[in-house]
């Protein structure tokens, strides 16, 4: 009888397996097929084994795009990571006005992201006239080149990426927030613990899993940043802020070069694959210890 | 029937559904009862009204007159990053219309179809502009017709020249002039003098076309046939000292380095910036759009450096190179019907102009001619009722189009060129302590290595 309702399952699965297939896993192992061959998409692919890699490492770029995306990343665990959390713990313990914090805290989520990227570009205008200069010179700071400067771009990139992402981290950190056992805070407070020492103590043990499992998607997602890059200062100036999806972007839709673009993206995969396996062990580790 | 089986039969139906929707996204026919299908680029968008009627009339006219052609009309710009996979998937148009930095790439990749035996039989081919038609002719292959052409300009603000005290009717000609205005400017106005792009490949375009201004080249062929990189040397150190100065020791330039051409004709439209370097007729309609006031843009000549050369570009026109030969024929004689004749044949020139000059859009820009001088005499002569632009403001512009010799982009990875030049534009324009000596030696590199790797 179990057998029998499996295998209806089974088949009633069939048709958002094939089409999981066919959309997702399809398309990476093309990609992986394509990442050992030549093509301009018109004539046949021709095999080419290891030219593509060849190629790419022989780009004076790779390197540093793949430094400008390790710092991309360093920026936003530092930046990024806390910040959401000290909200999100700071709106927990308001009394009153919690659900309009939350909105105000979710609403750059709500904003499409190429149009808050646009947005923060006008922002971050250099000269007295832009808006974050002109904030600045009110306490006789600046005028400063946000994005025309290749110390301060990076920097400033990861600014907006993380006021446009904060939102989402936010809100999972005051749900999880919500997990905390009460019981917990009541005896510190009976302990007389400061606010500090509950959230030191309390709190942040007790949300140790949720801030490992964002750690994760933020290492996942900063590693494969585009859209500020892209649109904020096109991997300028200098190529301060060229990325590795940058260049896969550049190989494939600027150079028509896809089997370049296909290897890099399946070292970027792998690379992530590696990330995210670590990652496990360590929390796997982390939890049992 | 059982349960069970009604849940296979339900299952199958599904998966048959998906595969049908999926056999539906097959591109449209090639032929059909003899007739030729072919998709073309280039027809004017809904908001269009009056010239999208025209487009609508040209083709019942084509059809009627070719009935074994059918036209199917495409509203949607060439973009590079769709081009590929549509390509790929089989939907890329027959005809693409595209700006000239795209055929050396599209010609190198193999994408674009030899049209060099439908072209040579139309009645007009032998009078093309021979300095235009060498940007789509490699040895006896043609690769494209032009639909319009133009040469890299000076273009200004009348206004802020007035208000500097610079006379609007003389543009500045040569790059020492253009420094010593775009400081007035900036002195007197506190606007940019000379404005300057310099992200998504801008850079390396200006760079190049400054550097053809100063006697310079980006590559050349060895004894071999095979390019390197050839700037290197005086043309293009004195582009980036003349940058260099113009941005740190005048500070005439801005400091909003870090845009392409779309930002500059805001700025520019905005009365923000004295100068740039663009092509004045590819600009003027964009210009008009962003709400800039006819009356103050001034169109002059390419400032030089000693060379008397321009760099010059066009929007071509070109084939698939999946479509078959019938589509080949067919997209040529389109190509006749819709791009050439407007500049060849007064009366349909005179058509156009009026249905332009309905809608409101500029009529009588002056042009970098795509046939001869004659022809484009007798063209102007022919729409000089519905003329609805400040041509006079275009004078010195046109007056140097006679004069310059057109160089055109590099002939291979011109895109890769150009984007591996950006950044030392942009680091001589972000950076006052920029090195020139080792950015250009590592330019030079870089440009010999994609070289290299895309004649390999």
């Amino acid at each position: 009888m179990r057998r029998r309702a499996a295998g209806a399952g089974l088949v009633f699965l069939l048709p958002a397996l094939v089409l999981f297939g066919y959309f997702a896993w399809w398309p990476i192992v093309q990609s992986a097929i394509l990442a050992f061959q030549r093509t301009n998409l018109v004539d046949a692919a021709e095999w080419v084994g290891w030219a593509n890699f060849e190629q790419l490492f022989a780009d004076p770029l790779l390197p540093t795009a793949a430094l400008n995306t390790l710092w991309f990343t360093a920026l936003s665990m530092l930046i990024g990571l806390p910040l959401p959390l000290l909200v999100a713990v700071a709106m927990s313990e308001l009394r009153r006005g919690g659900a309009l914090a939350r909105v105000l805290a979710y609403l750059p989520v709500v904003i499409p992201p190429v149009v808050s990227v646009l947005l923060w570009k006008v922002f971050f205008a250099p000269g007295e006239n832009g808006v974050v200069n002109a904030a600045l010179g009110l306490v006789g700071l600046g005028p400063f080149p946000w994005l025309q400067s290749p110390e301060l771009a990076m920097p400033s990139l990861v600014v907006v990426a993380t006021w446009s992402g904060a939102g989402t981290a936010i809100l999972i950190y005051l749900a999880a927030l919500t997990g905390v056992a009460t019981e917990l805070y009541e005896a510190a407070e009976l302990d007389g613990a400061s606010v500090w020492r509950r959230i030191w103590h309390v709190t942040l043990p007790q949300m140790r899993g949720v801030i490992l499992v964002l750690l994760l998607l933020q290492i996942i997602g900063a590693l494969q940043v585009f859209t500020e890059p892209y649109v904020m200062t096109d991997g300028g100036p200098a190529n301060a802020t060229v990325t590795v999806l940058l260049m896969i972007y550049r190989y494939a839709f600027l150079f028509g070069n896809f089997g370049v673009a296909s290897a890099l993206s399946i070292l970027l995969a792998l690379v992530l694959v590696v990330v995210s396996a670590v990652y496990l062990r360590l929390t796997r580790s982390w939890s049992s210890s | 029937m059982h349960t069970r089986q009604r849940r296979i039969v339900g299952a199958t139906a599904a998966i048959a559904l998906v595969a049908g929707l999926a056999a539906c996204a097959a591109p449209a026919g090639e032929e059909d009862d003899g007739v030729v299908v072919i998709t073309v680029m280039g027809m004017p968008a809904a908001t269009n009204t009056a010239a999208l009627e025209l487009f609508q009339q040209q083709v019942a006219e084509f059809e009627e007159l070719n009935p074994d052609i059918r036209v199917v009309g495409s509203d949607v710009p060439w973009d590079a990053k769709t081009f590929a996979a549509r390509l790929a998937g089989g939907s890329a148009p027959t005809l693409l219309r595209v700006p000239l930095t795209e055929p050396p790439s599209l010609i190198e990749r193999g994408q674009v179809a030899d049209i060099a035996a439908e072209a040579s039989e139309l009645d007009s081919f032998e009078e093309l502009n021979p300095r235009v038609m060498a940007f789509l002719e490699r040895d006896d292959a043609v690769y494209g017709l032009p639909e319009k052409s133009y040469a890299f300009g000076l273009v200004y603000n009348r206004a802020l020249f007035e208000e500097a005290g610079l006379d609007p009717d003389q543009p500045p000609t040569t790059w020492d002039e253009v420094r010593e205005a775009a400081k007035q400017i900036s002195d007197a106005t506190g606007k940019t003098g000379f404005g300057e792009i310099s992200t998504n490949n801008s850079g390396g375009w200006h760079l190049t076309g400054y550097t053809y201004s100063n006697g310079g080249s980006m590559i050349e062929p060895g004894t071999d046939g095979a390019y390197t990189a050839s700037f290197n040397d005086d043309a293009a150190r004195d582009v980036l000292e003349w940058w260099k100065q113009t941005r740190w020791t005048d500070d005439s330039l801005g400091d909003n380095v870090l845009g392409k051409q779309e930002d500059m004709v805001a700025a520019f439209a905005a009365g923000e910036v004295g100068m740039w370097v663009s092509a004045p007729p590819d600009l003027y309609p964009q210009f008009i759009n962003a709400g800039g006031d006819p009356e103050i843009y001034g169109a002059g000549a390419m400032p030089q450096g000693g060379a008397d050369a321009t760099l010059a570009g066009a929007t071509v026109l070109m084939v698939n190179a999946k479509a078959s030969a019938e589509e080949r024929d067919a997209a040529v004689k389109w190509m006749d019907f819709r791009a050439l004749r407007p500049n060849y044949d007064p009366e349909v020139a005179a058509a156009y102009a009026e249905v332009s000059a309905e809608d409101g859009l500029p009529v009588g820009v002056p042009v970098l001619p795509i046939f001869s001088e004659e022809k484009y005499a007798e063209i102007q002569e022919a729409i000089a009722e519905y003329v609805n632009v400040e041509v006079a403001n275009f004078d010195p512009y046109v007056a140097s189009l006679a004069a310059f010799e057109y160089v055109p982009e590099p002939l291979v990875a011109s895109q890769e060129i150009y984007a591996a030049l950006d950044p030392i534009v942009q680091a001589v324009l972000t950076d006052p302590n920029a090195d020139i000596e080792q950015l250009l030696d590592d330019a030079e590199a870089r440009v010999n290595t994609i070289l290299e790797q895309a004649q390999g």
